[in-house]
């Protein structure tokens, strides 16, 4: 990976994706918008961050109090609110939020509860009691349903969840009450740094045009897949069990790859990711590379 | 052997006071959390942090802070004579033992508690100085990781040649066996995380070598800012707000 | 803290592997011109004036260097690549040029050009490291051409190729000779510039062979000497065992014979004659050749010097057929030699006339020649001498004369040199260097370097005879001055408090030394202790509290390794506020001192002894007269007269007890002069007084020596520093064993008591001076005593034969010895009161260090008995002196006689006495040297030479001379060649003897 104002041209090749984007436009486009930052609101490890005095100051992320005085403990950009003061790390390891949609890996199946690996600091649970069981959306979970666990989920299966709560120790807990959650099959996992996740309203993407839909894990796990069919509803009105994915056609598997590879083009320059910049990213591939095969 | 001539030149053209040419790189690896290259002259040290995340063996995880692993290795081809040295070393344990010495000064353990942060360290090419690199390589891998710290460390050698303190000892310098101190210091907090000589010597050449280090440190500790700050607002230029 | 801007990474391919390595190119290096607006005036040397900035290339300096060193050579500018590689091909020459840059008087500069942006080069492909280099010189001197575009650069080189190239890139270039042909301002600088790069065709020399003379005949001369083989051939000679390998040691009383050790044959192998020396010279390490049984022979037995060296010089004059012979014939008159010297400039070991290996060999020995040199030793600071006067009839050239130089050490052959200033430098005493020795040539080729002043100038002389010893008289350096503390110094409460020193100032402490001594380092007290036992305190001088291992004073010290004493003068090895005042013990100061007490019985037998680190405060420094008329008036009772009493009986029981272990009474020629205060000229001459309080001290000394010798090869069995005393085999006894026979005195030479024994039986009660002529002549027979490393050596040499002890070191006098500096340390370090000094902890190390002391041990001795020759000399000029003298050799030529009042040991030649070999050659010149040349030949023969019983007889038995005989001889000073003044002895009747000079019967 190269850095930016760096004189050598970089010639980016993703393995696995087969597309490469026209350096010299993002470097244009970089080059803007490197000047906008103001000098004083990137700070380095031990840098004394600027504070008001009058005003005092609350002691946020990224900083510690050294002889009165606000000191970064992380390199990355300072954020005020009110008098909080922070300093938040152009990169680092998912810190979880409450209502996180999050794409993990589970790991190992203890006594009612399911341990997921998020690519965060710590590992996180997934309670027996926060899964959808079929057969009913409200019934207690008894010692069948704790044998017949890994009928649910097994270990290596990769699931999506939501983030239900957060504990002193950095763990986190998941649920996966709805029927957007659950297991994930049938498509890409994409692993990119977490930061360049932007929390917004929808993290499941449906493209269209593309025939490919994106789960983008705010952890920094992304999942892609081809258009799922819309989900069939029972004869109840309750949505049935996913019925099995139909296998993958040639061309949406291509449009999966593509997909992919617009995400890891996108996660090694650095450049946010959602859907805009993905539908940016799957279109500036050139053409011919892949369709040719 | 005349290591400083009375012109004030070194045998490679430096001033006694001088360090090398610094370079630092980021993100060399892409698989890890934060990975630096970190160049004095021509030693070149590569490290990439893991972490932090679940300890590897449950049972080695701290309740209340985090668990720093170390692992220290050289290419063969890094020292001039190509050494086939298989496995661990006593002298790697040691060095890998002096990086998490100062690292685990240096990060924030008590905000991680059970969590474990692995630096592997691979020493490219060894002239001289490779402790101090060592240490200035973690440092910038775990900066590039976001893992919180106290305060930037830095390390850097200096020796004591012809009577006068030398900074920043080549091999060429290094191999005469003379006093040689390596310091790490922090340096917005002034605390020296890391003294290390291997000679005896007076005390008064110690502290004038050890002063004329510090100083070094304090030089290396600029470059190395200068790198992350510009390597962060690069990031911070790609991703934009968010 | 800057770093470097760019670098260039400079690849070296060793046998396998490769060495990157950084080459960091810099900005700041200034020209160091004052007319350069952007140089560094802190760096700049050149001055603004200058005619031109000269630049010279490696070779200049290598070979050019007493030119460079010259005043009249200033700008000039040295290129840090000549710099580097002359470090790399000599480094004399370096250190010289380092001095020459150093010193803030010369406008030397040091231009980095390696290290420059602009002048660093890359090497091109095919090029060679040398022709880089030069490129690297002109790129630097076209830099100051275009920077300085006021000045003229001149680049300076003896390679024709390099001027051309210079001249082709529009810089001006010259040789050395031209240039200095040009300095018309300076006469002298022509002279100055070596031989062998005369004229402009340096580049072939090796075809002209521009060696010496080079005056028209140059081109087609004879050889003289063998061609030098191969070094390829010599290296495998050595290894197939045909060659052998050893350094040539020539002998001093006989320059066409010398020696060279070697392990190969086991036997020191005889090079005798010029031809077999084949142009090596005392001291280099030459590969020589073993002569077929036949040819082998001995020693000279006749006294050498007149006819041996005619003959020798006679003959390389028949071989010389061109001009040179005529100054070889001439040099034949002038090598006869053999001038009285004063006895003690023999040293132990070495007897008059012959080398130690030869003593008493009378048989053929392993003879040899030189077949190729090793390692030339020629010495960089020149040898001193003076100028051969021109044949009478032959005026001086004007201009430019080859003309020969005589050395004043006999042991290195006649110098040829260019001058311009011959008739300037008759009268003086010069220095020269030897550049060359071209197998056409029968001399070696030399260059003038300076002068020390006219001849026979008392202050001259002593020059001639420090440079001839390699005794460095250069003030000390402002680094050296550093380290020593500012007066007035004194004992701060620090020292006091100090819980490793003790506070010994109560003690009544007094030291006992020569008058006029300044640099005290020994004190002595006695007390007695209330177990009746008596405590014994020796008290010296604390100098390494002051002398810090690694100060530039240590290494000063180190090098110097011993204060020298001449007879005027001293040269101290430490600065004079250390040598004079700190750590002086003087009367009534406190001092710093490291201490040995003993508790000793009544008898002296001493129970314990203990070392520290002490404050003291001398009572009483007393000469050694006034301390003897304190031991001798039992009525004084003050302390230190009372402590005096003690130590004395205390030393007389432990010298008898020496004595008793067989510590051998030797007697040394030692004398004395009363200087005039006004002229410094010797006004009388005597023999050294020996009193008891001499004897008390020395007693002292050696217990405290040998205490902590003991205690310090405890701590450090494998690194100390000792001094040993080898039993002398029992060959080099011969001369003593002959001479004692034929007196009919018997010496049992067996071991060390049985000589002390015998030589105290050997008295005749008519010639009370007997005796001590015997223990001078055993003294010649005695090795060499030296320092050396206790890891060097087995245990068992460990042993000092001439004082009977097992084990000996030198620790009571830091002040002027640096063995004594390193045993102090030692000693500490064995108290744990410091680290284990770094010098002594390499076997290596240890090693170099106690061969320097000994060879700066041995310069000094021979310059101080330099110097006692000298005012010898100096006290014979204006006299004529007949005195009693004793012979102490018989050759079949002369008489070796030994003049007990002055110290003086001599030939006398026997052969001017016949009638008949009046010379009728007429070269006589002196009275005593009626007989040279060829009249030494047919002389002998009118004498007859009785080994057996070291008689010499004449043919008509009127006249008979043996050994031990008394004989008046009369003392005069000649005038020889080269302008050596020597002492010539002479017999005359006994009855001219003054009643004055007759010695005690």
């Amino acid at each position: 990976m190269q850095l930016a104002g760096q004189p050598q041209a970089p010639n980016i090749i993703i393995r696995g994706s087969g597309s490469s984007l026209a350096a010299a436009s993002v470097q244009e486009r970089l080059e803007s918008q490197y000047e906008a930052f103001s000098e004083d609101s990137f700070v380095c490890v031990g840098d004394i961050v600027p504070t008001d005095m009058q005003e005092g100051f609350l002691r946020g992320h990224g900083t510690q109090v050294v002889d009165g005085q606000l000191m970064a403990t992380v390199c990355g950009r300072v954020e005020r609110i009110n008098k909080l003061v922070s300093v938040r790390p152009l990169r680092n390891r998912y810190s979880a939020e409450l209502g996180d949609v999050v794409v993990g890996r589970v790991t190992d199946v203890a006594g009612k509860r399911w341990i997921v690996d998020l690519n965060a600091r710590q590992e996180a649970t997934l309670q027996l009691s926060s899964v959808n069981l079929p057969g009913g959306v409200q019934r207690r979970r008894t010692a069948e349903d704790e044998l017949n666990m890994r009928s649910v989920f097994e270990e290596g299966d990769l699931i999506s969840a939501e983030v239900q709560a957060l504990h002193q120790d950095g763990s986190v807990s998941l649920h996966t009450r709805s029927l957007k959650y659950g297991k994930l099959a049938g498509g890409q996992l994409v692993t990119v740094p977490a930061n360049l996740i932007k929390r917004q309203k929808h993290h499941f993407n449906t493209l269209p045009d593309m025939g490919v839909d994106v789960i983008l894990g705010c952890n920094g796990m992304v999942w892609v897949a081809p258009n799922a069919p819309p989900p069939a509803l029972g004869a109840d009105g309750e949505p049935e069990q996913a019925p099995p994915r139909p296998p993958a056609t040639r061309e949406q598997r291509a449009a999966v790859c593509r997909m992919a590879g617009a995400l890891r083009a996108l996660a090694a320059l650095y450049f946010p990711i959602f859907q805009a910049t993905l539908v940016d990213a799957y279109q500036a591939r050139k053409p011919g590379l892949v369709d040719a095969a | 052997m005349e290591f400083v001539s009375p012109e004030g030149l070194r045998i490679d053209g430096r001033r006694p006071q001088e360090l090398r040419a610094l370079q630092c790189k980021f993100g060399v690896l892409s698989c890890c959390d934060g990975s630096a290259l970190f160049q004095a002259g021509n030693t070149k040290v590569f490290a990439a942090v893991y972490g932090p995340r679940v300890a590897d063996i449950r049972g080695q995880a701290l309740h209340d802070r985090a668990l720093i692993k170390c692992e220290y290795a050289h290419a063969a081809f890094s020292t001039g004579a190509a050494r086939r040295r298989r496995g661990r070393s006593r002298k790697s344990t040691e060095l890998a033992a002096l990086v998490r010495g100062a690292l685990e000064q240096t990060i924030l353990v008590e905000l991680l508690p059970r969590a474990q942060v692995e630096v592997c360290i691979q020493v490219l090419f060894a002239d001289g100085g490779v402790t101090a690199a060592c240490i200035n390589a973690a440092m910038l891998a775990v900066a590039d990781a976001g893992i919180p710290v106290r305060d930037m460390v830095a390390a850097c050698g200096a020796g004591h040649l012809e009577a006068m303190p030398l900074l920043d000892l080549n091999h060429t310098e290094a191999a005469t066996g003379g006093l040689e101190v390596c310091v790490a210091l922090h340096p917005a907090l002034d605390r020296v995380v890391l003294l290390q000589a291997d000679a005896k010597a007076s005390v008064d050449t110690l502290e004038a070598v050890t002063t004329l280090a510090l100083q070094g440190c304090k030089a290396a500790a600029g470059a190395m800012r200068e790198a992350l700050l510009q390597h962060v607002r690069s990031l911070a230029a790609r991703r934009g707000a968010i | 803290m800057l770093h470097s801007k760019q670098f260039v990474k400079k690849t070296k391919k060793g046998k396998v592997l490769k060495v990157v390595r950084e080459h960091y190119l810099r900005d700041d290096i200034w020209s160091g011109s004052p007319l350069d607006p952007e140089s560094d005036p802190a760096c700049n040397k050149l001055s603004v004036d200058a005619k031109e900035y000269l630049v010279v290339d490696t070779n200049v300096v290598l070979q050019q260097i007493d030119f460079l060193e010259h005043a009249a050579v200033e700008d000039v500018i040295i290129m840090g690549v000549v710099l580097e590689e002359v470090r790399h091909r000599n480094t004399s020459v370096y250190q010289r040029l380092r001095a020459l840059t150093a010193s803030p008087s010369r406008r030397f500069y040091v231009f980095s050009n390696e290290h420059h942006r602009e002048t660093y080069i890359t090497t091109n492909v095919g090029e060679g490291p040398n022709d880089r280099n030069d490129r690297a010189i002109r790129v630097a001197a076209a830099w100051y051409g275009a920077r300085l575009p006021g000045v003229r650069v001149l680049v300076l080189t003896n390679d024709a190729d390099n001027r051309r190239r210079a001249l082709e890139s529009g810089l001006q270039a010259m040789t050395v000779q031209a240039y200095a042909r040009s300095r018309t301002d300076c006469a002298e600088l022509a002279d100055l510039v070596a031989a062998g790069s005369s004229g402009e065709g340096v580049d072939d020399a090796g075809a002209a062979g521009a060696g010496g003379g080079g005056s028209g005949k140059a081109a087609k001369r004879k050889r003289i000497y063998e061609d030098h083989r191969p070094m390829s051939e010599v290296t495998a000679g050595i290894r197939a065992g045909r060659l052998h390998q050893g350094a040539l040691r020539v002998n001093r009383f006989n320059p066409y014979e010398g020696w060279v050790g070697s392990e190969s044959v086991g036997a020191d192998i005889l090079v005798s004659g010029r031809a077999a020396m084949n142009r090596a010279l005392d001291g280099d390490i030459v590969a020589l050749e073993l002569l077929p049984e036949d040819q082998w022979r001995g020693p000279a037995k006749r006294l050498p010097g007149a006819a041996e060296a005619a003959e020798a010089a006679a003959a390389e004059a028949m071989d010389v057929e061109d001009e040179n012979s005529l100054e070889a014939a001439e040099a034949v008159g002038d090598r006869e030699g053999g001038g009285a010297h004063l006895a003690p400039q023999v040293a132990p070991g070495e007897h008059y006339g012959e080398d130690a290996a030869a003593a008493g060999a009378s048989e053929r020995r392993p003879t040899g020649a030189v077949v190729g040199i090793i390692r030339r030793n020629w010495r960089t600071r020149g040898y001193a001498g003076s100028l051969q006067p021109p044949a009478e009839g032959r005026p001086l050239r004007r201009g430019a004369a080859s003309v020969l130089f005589c050395p004043v050490e006999r042991r290195f052959p006649f110098i040829r040199i260019q001058t311009r200033q011959a008739e300037t430098l008759g009268d003086k005493r010069i220095v020269v260097a030897i550049d060359s020795w071209e197998a056409d040539s029968a001399y070696p080729a030399g260059h003038y370097v300076r002068t020390l002043g006219p001849i026979g100038d008392r202050e001259t002389e002593t020059e001639v005879l420090l440079l001839e010893n390699d005794i460095n008289t250069a003030p000390f350096s402002p680094a050296v001055h550093a380290c020593v503390p500012p007066l007035p110094w004194a004992v701060t409460p620090a020292d006091i408090a100090d819980p490793n020193r003790e506070d010994l100032r109560h003690l009544v402490v007094c030291s006992v030394d020569p008058p006029g001594c300044k640099d005290i380092d020994d004190a002595l007290h006695a007390r007695p202790l209330p177990s009746g036992n008596l405590e014994l305190g020796v008290h010296i001088a604390d100098v390494t509290h002051f002398l810090l291992p690694g100060t530039a004073m240590d290494a000063e010290a180190a090098s110097r390794a011993t204060t020298t004493y001449l007879v005027q003068r001293r040269i101290d090895m430490l600065p004079k506020p250390l040598t004079e005042d700190i750590c002086s013990l003087r009367s009534e100061v406190e001092r710093l001192a490291f201490s040995v007490i003993w508790e000793v019985t009544p008898d002296a037998v001493p129970v314990a002894v203990r070392f520290t680190k002490s404050v003291i405060r001398s009572r009483a420094a007393l000469t050694y007269a006034e301390a003897q008329s304190r031991l001798d008036d039992p009525r004084l009772h003050d302390e230190v007269s009372t402590s005096l009493r003690a130590i004395a009986g205390v030393a007389r029981i432990l010298r008898q007890r020496r004595a008793d272990a067989g510590a051998l009474q030797l007697a040394s020629p030692e004398v004395r002069f009363e200087i005039d205060t006004e002229t410094h000229d010797p006004l009388d001459v005597g023999m050294y007084q020996v009193r008891e309080a001499n004897q008390m001290v020395e007693e002292m000394m050696l217990l405290a020596n040998v205490t902590v010798a003991e205690h310090i090869l405890r701590a450090f069995p494998a690194c100390s520093l000792l001094r040993r005393h080898p039993t002398p085999p029992p060959r080099q006894f011969e001369p003593l064993l002959r001479a004692a026979a034929a007196a009919h005195v018997s010496i049992d030479v067996s071991s060390s008591k049985a000589l002390a024994e015998s030589l105290d039986a050997a008295v005749r009660p008519s010639d009370a001076y007997f005796n001590k002529l015997l223990r001078i002549l055993a003294t010649r027979c005695m090795t060499q005593a030296a320092y050396f490393g206790s890891g060097d050596v087995a245990p068992a040499e460990y042993h000092h034969y001439g004082l009977a002890a097992p084990l000996y070191t030198h620790f009571t006098s830091p002040i002027r010895r640096y063995a004594d500096v390193i045993v102090h340390r030692l000693l500490a370090a064995a108290l744990r009161l410091v680290p284990l000094p770094d010098a002594v902890r390499e076997r290596e190390e240890l090693h170099e260090l106690s061969d320097n002391l000994n060879a700066r041990h041995r310069g000094a001795q021979m310059a101080g008995r330099a110097s006692v020759e000298l005012h010898t000399l100096i006290f014979f000029r204006a006299r004529d002196v007949v005195a009693d003298a004793r012979i102490t050799k018989v050759r079949a030529n002369g008489l070796i006689v030994f003049v007990p009042k002055y110290g003086i040991e001599g030939p006398v030649y026997l052969t001017e006495r016949p009638v008949g070999a009046a010379p009728a050659n007429g070269a006589a010149r002196g009275p005593a040297h009626g007989a040279t040349g060829t009249a030494g030949s047919d002389a002998c023969s009118n004498y007859i030479l009785d080994e057996e019983k070291q008689t010499v007889t004449s043919q008509d038995g009127a006249l008979r001379f043996t050994v031990f005989d008394m004989a008046a001889v009369r003392i005069t000073v000649a005038e020889a060649a080269g302008h050596r003044r020597q002492l010539v002895l002479e017999l005359v009747d006994r009855a001219l003897l003054p009643e004055s000079e007759k010695a005690a019967a």
